[in-house]
């Protein structure tokens, strides 16, 4: 049983779990942070995505062993009040369906906003396509993502 | 309850259990009990109806005219859902039209889950018929809150009734006097049910418009609940090895490495193979690799695509027999689809606590009163069962089944402890109850003209219920074709299928849409105009002309482009016309670029859920266009993940126009109305390109490639 020591949210833990453990897992059944999802748990969907230091990464392939001290931002930390234009950009576009891949795709596209201020279609294509929506929500994701960036969404 | 509800109830009963189209939502396998039957076979005493929505009412003084509302005295209007939401938007389109008619503010709409009640008649959310099925009887739910509101008003103000009028939540009087629905419900509460009035649909300001999901903020912030999610005190979490070959069964196993591994609590024997329990979801997946399990793999372990191939082309050929000849010119040929998984992003899950004196069952299910009497009957058939409803990430017809409950209540009674039964993705793709595989023999004759005078279609597949099954979108098509001869060869396979979105309408639709296409081809004539010359069904002619007009039918592409376009309307219900338009790499690599979607849809309650489960169902039904295959090899199905049980991503998904037939009277269905017609569509763009004719799907590069 490991003790891992990292930042969630903006809040320290320490992960007590056996180091092989994906962090998907510790996030949903220890901490009861569920808005991170598990699908495919070998990272070819990326409904599991969260930020490690920033960078987008597929929890469920990421033991917790890879994180100490790291800042780790879920879906549920990205603002505060759903107001990051990400999350204003998916309602104004109605992008949902069911919803279970929307935190994985928010979260991946708020890495590529971070990076890459005004992607352009290839580069939207490029860093989403990993990012599967079985509802096929896909061309208002796309307009949701050019929607935030317009409104100067990089934050 | 007033007589007059009984008799509005018996009505709602009979449309919802038929739906608008006149489809039956039936239930599947044979030898499981149907809902339908069983909740005529109880006695009204029963256990099962303590859950009815009467008692979840408001202990407060609130208006609770009928099973669908409530109105507080904060003016709060909470909508039970009764029917499940998996993204098709229910839970918002329901509450639409019951607002509509109660003259709610929308702002101040809740909505929660309703239980499993006989209040609400058949509540299994499949066949695209929730809005069609309710349609009526929300109108008349919410107008006879608004009328008695109406009347609470004039009561209170001692006017005549006649000289109120009820708007955006408050009831007005001509003297400017108003009340807000809060402040009327004691004396609503109090009064005998109004006369419903319905509204003019040119009064209608909520029906016909873009309303956003309910959920959508709870979507992108992480806080929306969806069955995996579900959480309870002292929850363990379930891993279930079920035997790999389709009707096996355990002949022993060994769990003690299982339950030596980390976090393991139990590893015990239910129905469907070996549950091992666990203190989490990654403990449980771990201990159950180190399960050993002995299978007695059954008769099926033999079986494999081919030869079920192999079944269906004996059954075809041994009825090809039997036709009479060609009478002129006769074309014929044959098409074929595989099995093909529901892959909804959310894997089949399930919580059982059978703790208390009433138990509890958390279940993302499409079909939660068949839930509910199966976990009660798994249970011990006297605890009266609470069924929840989650969010549901992805249905597609997969939960319509409700395996995932039977499961867990088995192993939270074998351990005694709430159990979340949890299948992973292997699981979920190696158990599914598949879309099934089917082969088609299709002959037309053809007159001078080339139309055909004579249509034979012979299809080989087995039934989710029966073999009727297998003429779903097979036997009425919008089209003169002369004499027509459809039969359904149903064979005997162990291989579970069950409800995929569109069900035998996609096989069918994928074969005969591509055949007219065939024929128009025989007969020298440009595909769109040959349908349009023997389309009998106009609004079937409305819908071809829409999407053909809005696709630039006829004008020029590039090189190695082309257009196809195809029609189907699912269950009779929905004309759908949809253009693809694609281009062919010389490898035979095909893309497609943009597809042009017309919809008639009767009344459009909101126009935004309609497009987008146009452009959703266009991307799923692309998938298993151009991806999605379950092969079958030792009876066992070959495929685990989403890596070669592949879905459209992004980059490969087209730009979806769609175009709704604007329509008044009432609404059909939509859900599943947009995928059968986009295989064909792209098939058939497919050979404007190339002249390769696409028979068998998924469309593969070899079949395609233009050396």
């Amino acid at each position: 049983m490991a003790q891992i020591r990292v930042t969630i949210n903006g809040k320290p833990y320490t992960l007590a779990a056996s180091p092989d453990t994906p962090l998907l897992w510790v996030l949903r059944d220890t901490l009861n942070l569920t808005g991170t999802k598990y699908s495919c748990g070998m990272g070819l969907c990326g409904a599991c995505t969260v930020h490690v230091e920033g960078e987008a990464v597929r929890s469920c392939i990421v033991p917790i062993s890879a994180l100490a001290d790291k800042k780790i931002t879920t879906i549920e930390g990205l603002s505060p009040d759903g107001s990051h234009p990400l999350q204003r950009a998916w309602l104004a576009q109605s992008v949902s369906q069911c919803g279970y891949c929307q935190p994985g795709q928010i979260m991946t596209a708020a890495a590529l906003l971070a990076k890459n201020a005004h992607p352009t279609d290839t580069d939207i294509d490029a860093a989403m396509a990993g990012t599967l929506c079985r509802c096929g929500t896909y061309q208002r994701i796309r307009r949701a993502i050019h929607d935030a960036a317009d409104k100067g969404g990089a934050k | 309850m007033s007589a007059k509800s009984n008799v509005t109830r018996r009505k709602f009963l009979s449309t919802l259990a038929i739906g608008g189209s006149g489809f039956i939502v039936s239930f599947y396998l044979p030898g499981k009990v149907t809902p339908s039957r069983l909740l005529q076979a109880l006695p009204d005493e029963n256990p099962l109806t303590l859950t009815t929505a009467s008692a979840t009412h408001l202990a407060s003084e609130g208006f609770k005219p009928n099973a669908y509302l409530e109105i507080d005295p904060q003016g709060i209007v909470t909508v039970q859902v009764f029917r499940s939401e998996m993204g098709q938007g229910v839970e918002t389109a329901l509450p639409m039209i019951l607002a509509e008619e109660l003259e709610a503010d929308w702002s101040k709409i809740r909505i929660v889950q309703a239980p499993a009640s006989r209040d609400y008649g058949d509540q299994a959310t499949g066949g695209s018929v929730s809005i069609s099925g309710a349609y009526s009887t929300l109108r008349m739910a919410g107008a006879a809150a608004r009328e008695t509101l109406i009347a609470a008003a004039a009561q209170t103000w001692g006017v005549a009734k006649d000289s109120c009028y009820a708007k955006n939540g408050a009831v007005f009087h001509s003297s400017g006097k108003q009340l807000s629905y809060g402040e009327l419900v004691a004396t609503a509460s109090k009064r005998p049910l109004a006369e419903p009035r319905l509204k003019d649909a040119k009064d209608f300001h909520i029906i016909g418009t873009r309303i956003a999901q309910l959920d959508g903020p709870n979507f992108v912030n992480g806080s929306a609940i969806y069955g995996l999610d579900v959480r309870v005190q002292g929850m363990l979490y379930a891993a279930v090895a079920r035997c790999p070959v389709f009707g096996g069964t355990v002949t022993s196993f060994d769990a003690t490495k299982a339950k030596a591994s980390e976090g393991v609590r139990d590893v015990v024997k239910i129905d469907s193979g070996v549950a091992v329990v666990a203190d989490s979801t990654w403990n449980a997946f771990k201990g159950r690799d180190l399960l050993e399990v002995k299978w007695d793999e059954g008769t099926f372990a033999v079986e494999s695509s081919t030869t079920i191939h192999q079944k269906f082309a004996d059954l075809i050929s041994k009825e090809k027999t039997k036709l009479q000849p060609v009478t002129g010119r006769g074309v014929e040929a044959t098409y074929e689809v595989p099995y093909l998984a529901h892959a909804t992003m959310e894997p089949m899950n399930a919580v059982a606590d059978l703790r208390a004196d009433k138990f509890q069952v958390w279940a993302p299910t499409q079909d939660r009163q068949n839930a509910q009497i199966t976990a009660y009957l798994a249970a011990d058939s006297k605890h009266p069962v609470d069924l929840h409803v989650p969010l549901i990430g992805g249905g597609f017809g997969r939960r319509m089944v409700v395996d995932y409950v039977e499961e867990a209540v088995q192993i939270a009674k074998a351990v005694g402890a709430p159990v979340q039964v949890v299948f992973s993705r292997a699981d979920d793709i190696q158990h599914d109850y598949y879309r099934a595989a089917s082969l088609h023999y299709l002959r037309a004759d053809l007159d001078a003209q080339g139309k055909p005078t004579a249509w034979v279609h012979l299809i080989a597949s087995h039934g989710v219920d029966s073999s009727y099954d297998l003429l779903e979108g097979a036997n009425s098509l919008p089209y003169k074709l002369g004499s027509m001869n459809v039969v359904p060869l149903a064979a005997q396979l162990p291989v579970p299928v069950g409800y995929w979105r569109a069900v035998y309408n996609t096989q069918n639709a994928f074969a005969n849409e591509s055949f007219i296409d065939q024929l128009a081809a025989a007969s020298g004539q440009d595909p769109y105009k040959y349908r349009m010359e023997i389309v009998s069904d106009p609004t079937m002619k409305r819908v071809l002309e829409l999407a053909a007009t809005k696709a630039g039918w006829g004008t020029s592409l590039p090189a190695g482009w082309g257009r196809g376009i195809a029609c189907h309307s699912t269950w009779n219900a929905t004309p759908v016309a949809q253009v693809a338009e694609v281009s062919v790499e010389p490898d035979g690599k095909v893309r497609v670029h943009r597809v042009v979607c017309a919809v008639d849809c009767g009344l459009a309650i909101n126009p935004d859920m309609i497009e987008a489960q146009m452009e959703g169902g266009i991307v799923f039904g692309l998938s298993a266009a151009l991806k999605g295959e379950i092969t079958i090899e030792q009876g066992r199905v070959q495929q685990s993940n989403l890596s070669d049980y592949a879905i459209l991503r992004m980059d490969e998904a087209p730009s979806v126009e769609v175009y709704i037939v604007p329509g008044d009277g009432s609404p059909t269905g939509i859900g599943e109305m947009p995928v059968p017609p986009i295989a064909p569509a792209v098939a058939n763009a497919v050979f404007a390109a190339t002249g390769k004719r696409i028979r068998q799907l998924p469309l593969r590069a070899q079949a395609v490639g233009m050396d």
